[in-house]
């Protein structure tokens, strides 16, 4: 044992079975770009640009502290921005460029 | 916006900081224009698909468990293929590549589903899923103390009915027909679908009658 184990056999995502608090019932109204992202996921999925299991895995491979920090929307657009890039449909170039 | 001079010294409270897209907010818009330009996917596409979000509440999946208390056929097409009985009986398109698999509450038995690895929820029946449904302690908690996880909605579940969590995933979303409450056999079919709320079909709580709605 090293004590790191814990770090492959769980990735960010994979928190069933963990402790944690108490539920709150939080629940919030979706800003407008939050509905756009979803909406664009949608889409992104219909066209089989990323798929939903891509893009659990993309939110995945922002690594535990983007996990932990970037709101649910946040992870999603950073998560296809990465996604986009690996498939060569975007270029880091352009979205920086447009991003202004 | 028009370019006009905007010369005088009076500060813009309103608009500041705040009002101001954030930084993920003009990542999206970027990334959303940049496929437009590129043909890949159509601006109508995007505003299409708001409408059908917004168009999907728990209000329909209250229809959907209505209609299977009050018709047996029905219930047992929707226990066999939630998906089909969905879209068969109510037009319910489902625009994702998802099934549907609907689990009965009885007197033995009480579902309860979450998605430990992220969101997936019946969103073509019941919208988007709260806040509390993709946080860490419902995802977390859910599969290996569901009795205390129920118990924190109120929920408490008798020893001898079995508690089952359905795990939701990319390919496979659940939905939880709940029980009918006692003592309404006088209610109309849509008396009933406005019982039924959307933390009944995610299973934290049974569908209840107020004193107001006994009749």
């Amino acid at each position: 044992m090293t004590g790191s184990e814990h770090l492959v056999t769980r990735l960010p995502n994979d928190i069933g079975g963990l402790s944690a608090d108490r539920i709150e019932q939080i629940d919030h109204e979706l800003a407008p770009w939050e509905k756009r992202c979803h909406a664009l996921a949608d889409v992104l999925d219909f066209h089989k640009i990323i798929n939903t299991e891509e893009k659990r895995c993309g939110v995945e491979a922002l690594g535990a502290e983007m996990v932990a920090n970037l709101t649910y929307y946040e992870r999603w657009i950073v998560a296809f921005s990465n996604i986009l890039f690996r498939k060569r449909i975007l270029t880091p170039t352009e979205l920086a460029k447009k991003n202004g | 916006m028009a370019a006009s001079p905007h010369e005088h010294d009076h500060p813009h409270a309103k608009i500041g900081d705040a009002d101001r897209p954030g930084y993920y907010d003009i990542m999206e818009t970027a990334v959303r224009e940049l496929l437009i330009e590129k043909k890949l996917i159509g601006a109508d596409e995007i505003r299409r698909q708001i409408e059908v979000l917004d168009s999907r509440t728990p209000a329909l999946g209250a229809k959907v468990v209505a209609r299977a208390w009050v018709d047996p056929a029905f219930r047992a097409r929707l226990l066999a293929n939630g998906r089909r009985a969905c879209e068969e009986e109510f037009g319910i398109s489902f625009y994702d590549d998802t099934q549907l698999i609907v689990l009965e509450n009885t007197d033995r038995v009480h579902n309860l589903i979450v998605c430990t690895l992220c969101s997936c929820y019946p969103r073509p029946v019941l919208g988007l899923p709260p806040d509390w449904y993709k946080a860490r302690p419902y995802r977390a908690r859910a599969v290996t103390e569901p009795r205390a996880v129920l118990a924190e909605f109120g929920t408490i579940i008798p020893d001898d009915v079995d508690v089952r969590v359905h795990d939701s995933t990319a390919m496979v979303r659940y939905l939880v027909l709940p029980r009918r409450p006692e003592a309404t056999e006088n209610f109309t079919e849509e008396e009933l679908a406005a019982l039924v709320t959307r933390d009944t079909m995610i299973g934290v709580v049974p569908v209840t009658v107020s004193k107001e709605a006994k009749k």
